[in-house]
């Protein structure tokens, strides 16, 4: 706590609150009695008749309000006369005016169609909406209804201070979610997952056969059975998960069935998904003479047509289209058999579900079948229990690594077949790469998972309010992964067939204790949450494989067939996380709300000093519309809330075994016999622990025109500390780093939501926006350094994690210009038609290691999502359109099309190069041995807007579907528009780690999908 | 309903089955380790790993790369396109110079692994591991321990002198200034004086061929002594090994640089190699392979400096020519003869055509032939001026390669005369096991900058006689100083 005091944003918090306060007590200063009537009263929902506490009451046209009790009771003892109008309301019910007459009177409110109703799942509970004092965000349904092959894929655009970048395209491939920007440089940045209550965090993991984009494990998780998705977003949300909160938590709930509701539905789609665009490249006449040129340009004495005559290349024509021979348009399907009902005491939803996407990319695809069994019952009045169970199959066929690189890079003069009709080897000149087209389709690059996830719980009613509540759950997942490469492929004809096979299994069981007690009494509501938990997770992976086969026909699957064996590897890790934790609700009369939390985790990750850490928060609200001296306004302002909270979460996202003295294993040539030696690969840092976020939050709700129209403001600021950085340390200490805490960064933003209704009736209209600013800032990194580059990056105090760092180009060089200019070119000898850079250090001189600079950052200004849902007649039509505004991407794939060399592939714009004739001030001159200059000119602004999804359906009328009860036909696309000025393939997939976001080279292109389908309930 | 309430709390008072500290089931920590004499011979298995880990690694053409490509004899060749690895060729390379780096990473990664083998085996319970082995594997970790001491106080000049693996984190532990070059030798010495206790080489069986014996420990030595200009001792311990008649001059040149040869009679102590057993092959054997002959797939990377005339110095009739140097080779895949510049050969293994990375070729860091000229030197400065013995050690090794007897060509001569005909010889025997550069600078800065200008590297100046303290150290370390002569540069 002493760390959180000298903090100066706790005292502006303390600050708000001491605002807070004279204010509640002004509006407690009674006015002057003067009786002239008495009333009594209760305000029940109109549906349930259960009392409602905290209602607000208020006589039209005066000042004079009280609020309703905890049995919903009120007392008016005022000057008025009778008969006087009453304004009564309460959060998420329509605001009524009734007559009181003098005789005691029930007030029914009828529950208005609110956002401010609904249940929001949090960290080990519920709450309503109304009530949150956090910030936690719900993703709204029809985005779940997304054919997507993973949950996290529907958190695009959804929900503000989220940001959420596709890292591939492939089948079945990954995103990667920012809550609030990444706080940590080195440790994971992905939120926790916590689904029916068991938390993951979400990281692909297999044997390590595998090349290319690993499958994201969250796609075993069968989209279609989701019910709701919530984003837990401040400290005071987060805390209670402690050490993993820091980079926020989705909390992912699936469906259950409904009492008395019976029903089988099906629920099937069907859709062609395509290339959205090509990245544009010479043909084979224009790469002919490139290449012509390129030789010309080294050694003029050999002529202009060192590689092609005028007459062979006027033969030549377009060449091979690389792209078209790899993509293709790639069927998707999704069908859905779920039971799911149930009576008041016992309900289930079972489902079934297949899921099967086709890569754009030929040969890769990515299919699940999965089982789920979602069951509660009440076998005792005083015991709950329940059991969520999934089971799932994913096989995917995955890119290997590289493919999209060499099929751009591949001469489009280079054919795919050879004479005789084999697949050519590689690219025939100097820069050597396998055939794509060889690779996709002869090389066998295979995984396939299996995973069980499950929690079962037994809740026991002690008295009254009091609830025990035990769970138990388990997550159980066996990869595999298989790799083939034949030898009549180019990688294959070294090791004539490689064959290579893994396995990795991981199992994690959880159980938590928790007691909560809830009473409401008076005007008081009380919630208290305390309890135990224990999570464990182990992990084995071993692989084989051999080389050297008579025939490729039997793939990995003999490997003893092959005459070399690949030393076999085999590995275990483990982690244990214990964890107390314990939070209390308060709030009086639904208006002054209070949450505190506590946990402490103890993780076997870190040193031995330093095992457990606390996790702490407080947040207050105030519901100001519930103040009876806002009632005048309430006619405009339906709801006012402000919101504050502050706290601590922590990250320890770091792998295991990070504090030890571990040894690898090398081994040595002895004799004709390799002895194996083992080698420290650390030295042991005993204090290793965690990385520790600060966040204070603040926000505001407004609802207006009967909440019709609700915003939500949110402000906050986090600061991650105690980085876990690999800090440099002296060689001399025989090791170059070691994992300390060390460093810190923080982010703040903005986060606007807008949600409104803009049509109520037989049309309906409505609409959601969010927008959301971060900026996110080093603060130190750590024994005193200011920078450091890590590749085309720079990490730099003062300046944003992702800064990309490079030189800046200064247009070409031009005949007659080499005296003068020509240091700038960073050539020994310089010639017309050079790039030329900028000299940033001033030396006169360009060199690409002095002379950069700071030129572009990934991360945007500003991303946003905006959701417009109609409904008319059974017609429902839903738009969601997404973007981001000012991040940068460096264009990889444009930087090694744009050497030049005529060694491989080119960029259209070599068209315009700098030649002789045409003393281009953009584009340089084809030259055999460019060194490769990362400049500017690959930094490309990365904003887009797009028409994320847009589904239209259909409910035909009861009188066509008789006997069944609903039949809803929908159509829908996803990416179908963009708008954005990046040349790549999609502005929206780029990969990289924190240090290096916003990356593209050689990444699957997302596609554009269309599909139709049709939801039958029975 | 009671039982049910019971069984919750039974729950949920069960303690935690699972424990908070870490035991790895698949890595081992230091605490659990070193306990018996197969772990104290893994530690020392580890430190020989050390003399290369990688592709790219101290015996495993980093030398060439970071330090030989500064002499009159290489230079970056056409397909070592790092500007870092120019930049030595060229002579403009600074202390953020990454090969350079490498050196010292790489040396001090590999003596602190010594250092944790020394200190560690003799940690071990009596009685878990036999005394003898005991000795014997320390020794071992000495010597490697001052091979690469050696190596840092030649590149380097005074350098931090570490014999400990740091005990914690703390700046204490982490920050060691720099000993004088006179402390690194004692220590040199020290520990080489110890591995001389080593086995002989015969004493060796058959599965620990490749080890450190009293004949490395002594040869590195003698050059040690060389090195120091302390000729007696030179000139004592290169005639003790002599005299032992543990190594001998093979007949044939051609069987230093043969496979089925290794670890012969002439090798002394060399860094194994082995292509395609799923271990390391020699580098610098597809380095120096020409990249222009289809199916050769050379790199080309580490090429001749022409100027400096080193393929023309050999005369027709040496037997060394051959083997050093290649100048045509028949593609495997069209069967043309293809003729291209001189192209350095020691390393091209003839049973891995097309993939030299898996050459079979061991790099010897020190040999017999060494011996001998080491012992015509040291007895030439000793005497001022060569005996018959030193004509003869000198002449053993010409003579081994057809080349006439000094002797015989230039009797009588003095004994600067004689110096500068060992030290051609050493640089014709030894091209490309990297010796140059340690030859060029033994003889002081003028002698250095002299060879290299007249060999057309103009930029050669005295402080090049040393590589600067690696940047990135002074940066961390506040307890380290620039080698004056590279304050500025």
């Amino acid at each position: 706590m002493r760390q959180i005091l000298r903090d100066k944003h706790l005292l502006k918090t303390g600050f708000f609150l001491l605002f807070i306060f004279p204010v509640v007590l002004l509006a407690q200063t009674p006015g002057t009695p003067l009786i002239n009537s008495h009333l009594t009263g209760v305000v029940v929902d109109a549906k349930t008749h259960e009392p409602l506490p905290g209602a607000v009451i208020n006589i039209k046209g005066t000042t004079h309000g009280v609020s309703a009790d905890a049995a919903g009771r009120f007392t008016f003892v005022t000057g008025q006369k009778f008969p006087y109008i009453l304004i009564v309301s309460y959060v998420g019910y329509r605001r009524l005016e009734i007559t009181a007459n003098g005789e005691h009177i029930e007030i029914p409110l009828e529950p208005a169609q609110s956002q401010l109703n609904d249940v929001v799942v949090v960290g080990y509970g519920t709450q309503k909406k109304s009530d949150l004092t956090g910030a936690i965000a719900a993703v709204s349904g029809p985005l779940l209804k997304q054919p997507l092959s993973s949950v996290d894929q529907a958190l695009k655009g959804a929900v503000a201070g989220v940001q959420v970048t596709q890292t591939s395209g492939q089948p079945g491939g990954g995103v990667s979610i920012r809550v609030r920007g990444g706080s940590s440089i080195q440790g994971g940045n992905e939120p926790l997952y916590v689904i029916d209550g068991f938390p993951i965090y979400n990281s692909p993991a297999g044997p390590g056969i595998l090349t290319g984009t690993p499958v994201n494990p969250l796609a075993s998780i069968n989209p279609s059975d989701i019910e709701s998705v919530d984003i837990l977003k401040d400290a005071s949300a987060t805390a209670i998960y402690g050490s993993r909160g820091a980079n926020g938590v989705v909390i992912i709930t699936t469906r259950k069935g409904k009492a008395d509701r019976n029903s089988i539905t099906y629920e099937g789609s069907y859709g062609v998904q395509s290339l959205r665009k090509k990245i544009d490249v010479l043909n084979a006449h224009d790469f002919a003479i490139l290449r012509n040129d390129a030789f010309y340009d080294t050694d003029p004495s050999k002529g202009k047509y060192q590689y092609l005559s005028q007459a062979d290349i006027d033969k030549l024509g377009a060449g091979t289209d690389w792209q078209d021979a790899a993509f293709r348009t790639a069927p998707q399907q999704n069908h859905q058999l779920s039971v799911s009902g149930g009576t008041a005491k016992t309900r289930y939803f079972i489902s079934g579900n297949y899921f099967d996407q086709t890569g754009i990319l030929k040969n890769t695809d990515f299919s699940r079948i999965g089982l789920r069994a979602n069951i509660d019952a009440q076998p005792y009045d005083k015991l709950k229990i329940g059991a969520n169970l999934t089971v799932s199959k994913s096989d995917a066929n995955v890119a290997p690594s590289g493919i999209i690189t060499s099929l751009l890079q591949m001469p489009p003069t280079a054919t795919i077949y050879d004479a005789s009709g084999n697949y050519t080897l590689r690219n025939p000149f100097e820069n050597i790469f396998a055939n794509p087209i060889a690779t996709l389709q002869e090389q066998i690059n295979k995984s396939t998972a299996n995973r069980l996830l499950g929690t079962a719980f037994a809740e026991y009613n002690l008295v009254e309010g009091l609830n025990l509540k035990v769970l138990l759950g388990t997550d159980v997942s066996n990869n595999t992964e298989k790799n083939y490469i034949p030898a009549s492929i180019y990688e294959g004809l070294l090791t004539k067939g490689n064959a290579a096979k893994g396995t990795y299994n991981s199992y994690s069981w959880l159980n938590e204790n928790t007691i909560s007690y809830s009473r409401v009494f008076h005007r008081h509501s009380l919630d208290v949450l305390a309890g135990f938990t224990q999570q464990e997770f182990k992990s084995d992976v071993t692989r084989a494989g051999a080389q050297r086969f008579v025939t490729d026909e039997l793939t990995y699957n003999n490997l003893q067939g092959g005459s070399t064996l690949v030393r076999p590897y085999s590995d275990a890790t483990a982690w244990v996380l214990h964890s107390y934790l314990s939070r209390v609700n308060y709030n009086y009369n639904s208006r002054y709300y209070f949450t505190a939390s506590i946990r402490a985790d103890g993780s076997s990750r870190f040193g031995k000093g330093n095992k457990w850490g606390y996790f702490p928060s407080a947040a207050a609200s105030w519901r100001v519309s519930n103040e009876s001296f806002f009632a005048p306004l309430l006619k405009k302002i339906s709801d006012l809330k402000l919101r504050a909270s502050f706290g601590t979460t922590g990250n320890l996202e770091i792998g295991e075994y990070q504090s030890l003295a571990t040894l690898y294993t090398l081994g040595y040539l002895f004799g004709k016999e390799v002895a194996t030696g083992f080698a420290p690969s650390r030295l042991a840092n005993d204090h290793l622990g965690w990385e520790k976020t600060f966040q204070y939050n603040g926000g505001i709700d407004i609802g207006f025109l009967d909440n019709r129209l609700l915003l939500t403001l949110d402000a906050y600021y986090k600061k991650t500390t105690n980085l876990l950085l690999n800090v440099e340390i002296p060689w001399t200490s025989g090791q170059a780093s070691s994992l300390q805490n060390f460093g810190s960064v923080q982010n703040k933003g903005i986060e606007i939501s807008v949600s409104s209704k803009n049509f109520v009736g037989a049309f309906t209209w409505g609409t959601d926006l969010n927008v959301s600013l971060n900026r996110n800032r080093v603060l130190t990194i750590g024994n005193g350094a200011k920078s450091y580059i890590s590749g085309n990056y720079i990490i730099r105090v003062g300046e944003p994690l992702g800064s990309f760092y490079g030189t800046v180009t200064d247009g070409i060089l031009q005949t007659g210009e080499e005296g003068k200019k020509g240091k700038l070119t960073g050539n020994a000898v310089p010639k017309p038609g050079d790039r030329l850079y900028k000299d940033i250090n001033g030396d006169g001189t360009f060199t690409t290691a002095a002379d950069r600079t700071i030129i572009g950052n990934a991360q945007p200004d500003f991303i946003f999502g905006l959701t417009n849902n109609f409904s008319w007649k059974g017609f429902n039509l839903s738009l969601l359109l997404q973007g981001s505004y000012g991040n940068q991407i460096l264009n990889s794939n444009r930087q090694s099309l744009e050497l030049f060399n005529g060694q491989q592939g080119a960029a259209a714009s070599a068209l315009d190069r700098w030649t002789p004739t045409n003393p281009s001030q953009a584009i340089p001159r084809a030259k055999l041995d460019p060194a490769p200059v990362f400049s500017d000119r690959f930094i490309e602004d990365g904003s887009f807007l797009r028409v994320k999804s847009i589904t239209l359906g259909y409910t035909l009328p009861k009188r066509i579907t008789g006997k069944i009860s609903a039949v809803n036909v929908f159509a829908t696309a996803q990416n179908l528009f963009t708008w954005t000025k990046y040349t790549g393939f999609d502005p929206e997939v780029t990969s990289g780690n924190n240090v290096s976001p916003g990356t593209d080279l050689g990444i699957y292109p997302v596609a554009r999908t269309i599909s139709g389908g049709a939801r039958i309930t029975f | 309903m009671k039982k049910i309430y019971i069984a919750l709390l039974l729950v949920i008072t069960a303690a935690s089955c699972s424990r908070l500290d870490e035991q790895p089931e698949a890595v081992i920590t230091s605490d659990n380790f070193y306990k018996n004499e197969a772990e104290a011979t893994a530690a020392v298995t580890a430190a020989y790993r050390k003399l290369y880990e990688t592709g790219q690694s101290l015996y495993n053409s980093l030398f060439q790369i970071g330090v030989e490509m500064a002499t009159d004899d290489y230079e970056a060749g056409p397909r070592a396109r790092n500007a870092h690895v120019r930049a030595i060729s060229g002579l403009t390379h600074d202390a953020s110079n990454d090969r350079m780096e490498q050196l010292w990473k790489q040396s001090y990664d590999a003596i602190n692994v010594s250092n944790i083998a020394i200190d560690q085996i003799a940690l071990i319970r009596k009685g878990s591991i036999n005394e003898t082995i005991r000795t014997r594997l320390i020794n071992e970790a000495k010597f490697l321990r001052a091979l690469h001491y050696f190596n840092l106080v030649r590149w380097f000049g005074a350098v931090p002198l570490v014999l400990h693996a740091p005990a914690s984190l703390s700046p204490d532990a982490l920050y060691v200034e720099k000993a004088p070059e006179q402390a690194v030798y004692l220590q040199i010495i020290q520990d080489l004086q110890d591995a001389e206790h080593l086995p002989a080489p015969a004493e060796y069986g058959p599965a620990d061929i490749g080890r450190a014996t009293a004949g490395s420990a002594k040869s590195l030595l003698a050059k040690v002594y060389l090195t120091k200009k302390d000729w007696q001792l030179a000139a004592d311990k290169s005639k003790e090994i002599i005299d032992l008649h543990w190594y001998e001059l093979f007949e044939n040149f051609a069987d230093v640089f043969n496979v089925a040869k290794k670890n012969g009679k002439e090798h002394i102590f060399s860094a194994q190699f082995q292509g395609n057993a799923a271990y390391q092959g020699n580098s610098l054997a597809s380095r120096s392979a020409p990249n222009e002959v289809p199916g050769i797939n050379g790199d080309y990377a580490d090429a001749i400096h022409k100027q400096g005339g080193l393929y023309e110095s050999f005369g027709e009739g040496d037997a060394r020519k051959a083997v050093t140097f290649v100048t045509q080779m028949t593609s495997p895949t069209d069967g043309k003869l293809y003729t291209f510049e001189p192209h350095l050969n020691k390393y091209y293994d003839p049973a891995v055509v097309g993939s030299q990375g898996e050459s079979s070729k061991n790099l010897p860091i020190i040999r017999y032939a060494e011996v001998l000229l080491i012992y015509a030197e040291a007895l030439n400065e000793v005497n001022h001026g060569p005996s018959a013995a030193a004509y003869d050690a000198i002449d053993a090794v010409r003579q081994r390669s057809n080349v006439p007897r000094l002797q015989d060509v230039a009797p009588g001569l003095s004994a600067d005369n004689f110096r500068d005909s060992v030290f051609q010889e050493r640089r014709k025997e030894l091209v490309y096991e990297y010796q140059r550069w340690f030859d060029l600078v033994r003889r002081g800065p003028d002698y250095y900058v002299k060879v290299l200008k007249a060999a057309g590297k103009t930029l050669a100046a005295p402080r090049h006689i040393h590589f600067p303290t690696p940047q990135r150290e002074l940066n961390l370390n506040p307890k380290l100083k620039q080698d004056p002569l590279w304050v500025n540069y």
